[in-house]
């Protein structure tokens, strides 16, 4: 049996690196799979917390969140591929285009 | 130590250095190539928790659908190899640190004092998570089909724009 607390600490690991993640980089795609990162990671908590407790809504909630990641997924890479031909290349503090 | 154990603890390195590696990385496409590493020791660990449902939804979402999207997407905004090195400043990783352990410190608060009450023992099968969707969480799942749809059309929409041509960048 595997003690929770060690998927605990490895969710735990795996969000500060992708909050560091977040912070330190500027490209959007590196920070939009950091972001992908921190989803995960919550992911493993609550279905770590879902089977110590014997409870079904952690894996629902999981379940939902991987569809909103898909979805965001979808949506943000296209946004990328045309920012791409504007900005030649997407770092994040050098896309302006709604700032007035 | 048994063998699961030890595959585990292989499976917890290789999320964590690929993470380390996604984060780290100068290049993108090696970026990329090491989140799907993570993404797939993650659908691992699903598996060690009795979870083979999202284990495989894991692998098909995030391996599949995000990771191919994802070599598309830094493929089409090449050329990746000639990126100048880029690191924020030092400073912003410290303040990542601190956030992360106020959280962490603040959730373990929570964690430990919450009176946790443990349901009746049952394994997590996947009809029992088809009904708990359909009895539960009817109206979240609709909205979540909702959602996909929105979002499909979001990116065929964002094609149709990018076929018309750039907007102009510039325009003062």
């Amino acid at each position: 049996m595997i003690p929770p607390a060690l998927y605990l600490a490895l969710s735990a690991v795996i969000f500060t690196i992708g909050v560091i993640g977040v912070l330190l980089r500027r490209d959007a795609i590196v920070i939009f799979m950091c972001i992908e990162m921190m989803l995960s990671a919550v992911g493993i908590t609550l279905i770590a917390a879902s089977r110590y407790l014997h409870s079904m809504d952690g894996v629902i909630f999981v379940f939902l969140a991987m569809t909103v990641a898909a979805a965001e997924a979808a949506v943000g890479l296209a946004i990328f591929v045309l920012l791409h031909r504007i900005y030649k290349g997407v770092k994040v503090d050098e896309i302006n285009l709604m700032k007035w | 130590m048994s063998l699961g154990e030890v595959i585990f603890v292989v499976i917890c390195l290789v999320v964590a250095l690929g993470a380390l590696g996604a984060v780290l990385s100068n290049s993108l496409i090696y970026a990329v190539f090491f989140l799907l590493l993570t993404m797939g020791g993650i659908g691992g660990l699903y598996i060690y928790l009795k979870t083979p449902f999202l284990a495989m939804m894991q692998i098909l979402i995030y391996l599949g659908a995000v990771g191919v999207l994802l070599i598309f997407a830094v493929m089409l905004a090449g050329p990746f190899w000639r990126r100048p090195k880029e690191r924020g400043p030092f400073l912003k990783g410290v303040a990542g640190l601190g956030v992360s352990l106020l959280s962490f410190i603040l959730f373990w608060r929570v964690l430990r004092h919450h009176p946790w009450e443990v349901g009746p023992q049952g394994e997590v099968s996947t009809s029992r998570i088809g009904r708990a969707i359909l009895d539960r969480y009817p109206f979240a799942f609709e909205l979540i089909s909702l959602l996909i749809v929105a979002s499909i059309l979001g990116a065929i929409m964002l094609g149709v724009l990018s076929r018309q041509g750039p907007p102009k960048a510039e325009e003062d």
